[in-house]
């Protein structure tokens, strides 16, 4: 008996919400890193899971772009943090806020 | 006949600007070279020009007409119905050139501007040259002479208004050339108002002009295309030339100081006397007199301008007598003088004599001229002193001045043979000539102006012996001159004269030669001057050179079919009227002599009447309380109460606005990382709720 599709989309809102989650109570840049890991490979899980159910390989397309967004993104986001630790020897997300108004 | 008038503009205009360039760098010796030399030669040119016109009178109007260079070809054909076309059949295309017209009015008008412009250039070489501003006054003078000489020979409109204009800006320059003194800056602000009304109408007569004949040139140009006065009536309508006639005259008025705009004349007595000799009394005021002889064609066709020309003309030269009558200020007396004897230029052009309008102002550019520098060889003398209570006894002191003064009082008051009497009694008896012969109402007027005439030429005799006896006449009643740190000498006399530490009248001296040499010259033009007019009083008919030298200017094939004719005196009118105002001139010199014997005392008058006039009709005062202070009430209170609370308040409220605004939203920006991704959040639930219940 194949698994519904409803089961993943379950599972992706599910890692998609812990990911939230993190993202706005975690106070290190690194769990906040790997919490948009969590919400972009959610995203990818219920793409893959359209993909099966609907026949289609669009789905299978997009988590490849994704992904190479995804790293992408990380080469950039941990320089910008080794950067910021360089300069304050600090990287606690809620004492970065020199853009307040 | 040569036209060189190119280079009667042009010399002043260089040594303007030679002047006004370099005239700081410039030694005494150097500024006089140029400012000498450019109006010496410029009247050198003005004369060569006369002379050869004198030789070869012009066979047209516009034979004289040179043109240098088209400044607007627009190239569209405007036809004008009813008018005859010139080569350019059907009609004229619009084009305004810069063009000097040399003709015997531009003639006899450069002659006088460059003659005695020349002369009051020698004279201020002697009056200024203590003055530190030596060089930026002769730049002013020389600028002056270029623009009159522009505005008397311009050969249309446009440039007519060119040189109004800026004569106006010459007089504002140099009314405050002491521009220390805020009387004198006011006076030129003054001026310079008073003159803009009449620029300003002067304007809108040249738009009317352009729209009804569609050209701005005097006479046809050289391809014939016909001017403004070869083309009358074109197309105007009577009342539309009576509304041009008026136009140019409130503008005649602004400029000759004629009623109601009068004011500014006798406050421009704030400037130095060579300038209030030569600009205000000689040449510039009588720019009005000029335009209304150079439009009398167009004048001929709206008589009933013409006689309101007469009428402010006959009241400006009353009113005016007046008040100069109870004047104090030797300057003053002279300047209502002005303004009497400048409307009776215009009521003899009023009465359809051009001729004698401008005959009365040559003579009066010399006698007047030679008034003001006599008055200024006085001031001079006595260091700035311009009161007549400080005055008399001057005779003794200062000779030269004293004859010829005497020789221009007595040939402004008509005494023959002095100039001033063959101008003013043509005048008069061209008035009464008018009146005898036209009858009905405007006769009556005419007797009435006529009668205006003699009381003012009786009035004129009056004040002026009262100055002259006042100046020159009794004993000293001054302190002696006030001390502007001559020399040693001076000094020395005023310890052994001067008990009340001023020198008394020993310390007072005549001016230098270069100031008393002008004046013998004027002296001498003021006394022979008349003889280029009428001789017909004792039966030489038309023996008056300036008249038929001036006559075809004045005349016009097409006013043969006018309805007002130009009626030429009889000679018993001339004999009348001649004996009458001779009359009264001498019983005005005998009235004034009969009173100021013994030298001029001034009384305190209780009497309204005397304080009317001696306050000058509270003319002034009236303005300030009519116009000038509800003025200045409304710009206080405006302000006050629009600036500060609307205009203010309106660009600081908005500001307030945007600055509030700000604050509140700034908060939004926390800074913190969460709070951003929080929103997202928020945004992204909502794009999704939106979406879920649109379905």
């Amino acid at each position: 008996m194949p698994i519904p599709i409803s089961w993943y989309l379950i599972v992706s809102a599910f890692i998609f919400t812990i990911g939230v989650t993190g993202v706005l109570i975690r106070r290190n840049p690194l769990i906040i890193f790997m919490s948009i890991e969590l919400m972009l490979n959610a995203v990818n899980l219920s793409f893959i899971a359209f993909s099966h159910y609907l026949d289609s390989v669009d789905g299978q397309m997009f988590v490849f772009l994704v992904l190479t967004v995804a790293a992408a993104e990380v080469v950039v986001g941990l320089a910008i943090i080794v950067s910021i630790f360089r300069t304050r020897r600090d990287i606690d997300v809620d004492d970065m806020n020199v853009l307040r108004g | 006949m040569t036209n060189l008038t190119i280079w009667v503009l042009a010399l002043p205009l260089l040594g303007f600007i030679i002047l006004g360039l370099a005239g700081r760098a410039l030694t005494r010796t150097g500024i006089l070279t140029v400012a000498l030399g450019t109006s010496g030669l410029a009247f050198l040119f003005a004369a060569l020009g006369f002379l050869s016109m004198l030789g070869a009178p012009p066979t047209s109007p516009a034979s004289g007409d040179q043109v240098f260079y088209t400044w607007v070809n627009s190239g569209i054909i405007g036809t004008i119905p009813g008018v005859p076309a010139g080569a350019a059949s059907g009609g004229a295309p619009f084009t305004i050139s810069f063009g000097l017209l040399f003709d015997p009015l531009s003639a006899t008008m450069l002659m006088i501007v460059t003659g005695v412009g020349f002369l009051i250039h020698i004279y201020s070489a002697g009056y200024m040259e203590d003055d530190p501003g030596f060089w930026r006054f002769f730049a002013y003078m020389n600028f002056f002479l270029f623009a009159m000489a522009l505005l008397v020979s311009a050969d249309n409109f446009l440039f007519l208004l060119v040189g109004w204009a800026l004569v106006g800006l010459a007089s504002f320059l140099l009314i405050g050339f002491w521009y220390q003194r805020r009387s004198a800056v006011a006076a030129a602000q003054k001026a310079l108002v008073i003159n803009i009304i009449g620029d300003f109408s002067l304007m809108i007569a040249i738009f009317l002009i352009f729209k009804h004949f569609q050209t701005l040139n005097y006479f046809s140009d050289s391809n014939g295309n016909p001017g403004v006065f070869n083309q009358l009536p074109g197309n105007a309508t009577h009342a539309t030339l009576i509304i041009i006639c008026l136009l140019l005259f409130l503008a005649c008025a602004a400029k000759s100081a004629q009623l109601p705009l009068y004011m500014w004349l006798p406050d421009a007595m704030e400037g130095p006397t060579p300038v209030s000799a030569l600009i205000h009394a000689a040449t510039m005021v009588t720019a009005g007199v000029y335009l209304i002889a150079r439009a009398n064609q167009l004048f001929e066709f709206a008589p009933t301008a013409l006689l309101i020309v007469a009428i402010i003309g006959g009241a400006t030269a009353l009113f005016a007598a007046t008040i100069a009558v109870f004047q104090l200020d030797i300057k003053r007396v002279l300047a209502y003088s002005t303004i009497s004897q400048l409307g009776y230029m215009f009521m003899g052009e009023g009465a359809h004599d051009y001729g004698a309008g401008i005959f009365h102002l040559t003579t009066h550019a010399y006698f007047k001229a030679l008034l003001f520098l006599g008055a200024g060889a006085v001031i001079h003398a006595l260091g700035g002193e311009q009161d007549m209570r400080e005055m008399g006894g001057l005779r003794y002191r200062l000779k030269i001045t004293f004859w010829t003064f005497l020789i221009a009082a007595l040939a402004i008051s008509g005494i023959p043979p002095l100039s001033g009497f063959w101008s003013k009694d043509e005048i008069l008896s061209s008035l009464l000539a008018q009146a005898t012969a036209v009858g009905g109402k405007t006769g009556a007027i005419f007797y009435l102006l006529w009668g205006i005439g003699l009381l003012t030429a009786g009035l004129t005799a009056f004040y002026m012996f009262r100055l002259v006896l006042g100046i020159f006449g009794g004993s000293y009643r001054g302190r002696g001159p006030v001390q502007h740190g001559h020399d040693d000498e001076e000094g020395e006399e005023e310890g052994l004269h001067g008990a009340q530490g001023r020198g008394g009248i020993y310390a007072i001296f005549e001016a230098p030669a270069i100031m008393t040499v002008p004046l013998i010259i004027l002296a001498v033009l003021s006394a022979i001057g008349g003889l280029v007019g009428s001789f017909s009083l004792i039966g030489v008919t038309r023996w008056h050179p300036l008249a038929k030298f001036l006559d075809p200017v004045f005349s016009n094939p097409l006013w043969a079919t006018m309805p007002v004719a130009v009626h030429a005196a009889s000679l018993k009118v001339q004999w009348i009227s001649t004996g009458l105002s001779v009359g009264l001139g001498l019983l005005g010199i005998l009235g004034a002599w009969a009173i100021y014997r013994n030298g001029f005392q001034y009384k305190e008058n209780k009497n309204p009447l005397y304080q009317l006039v001696f306050h000058k009709y509270y003319v002034d005062e009236i303005l300030i309380a009519v116009l000038i202070d509800p003025l200045l009430w409304l710009g206080r209170a405006a302000s006050r109460l629009l600036e500060g609370n609307v205009l203010d308040g309106g660009s600081q409220g908005v500001a307030w606005v945007f600055g509030r605004t700000g604050g509140m939203l700034r908060r939004l920006q926390t800074g913190y990382m969460r709070n951003y991704a929080l929103a997202i959040l928020f945004g992204v639930v909502l794009i999704i709720v939106y979406y879920a219940v649109r379905g």
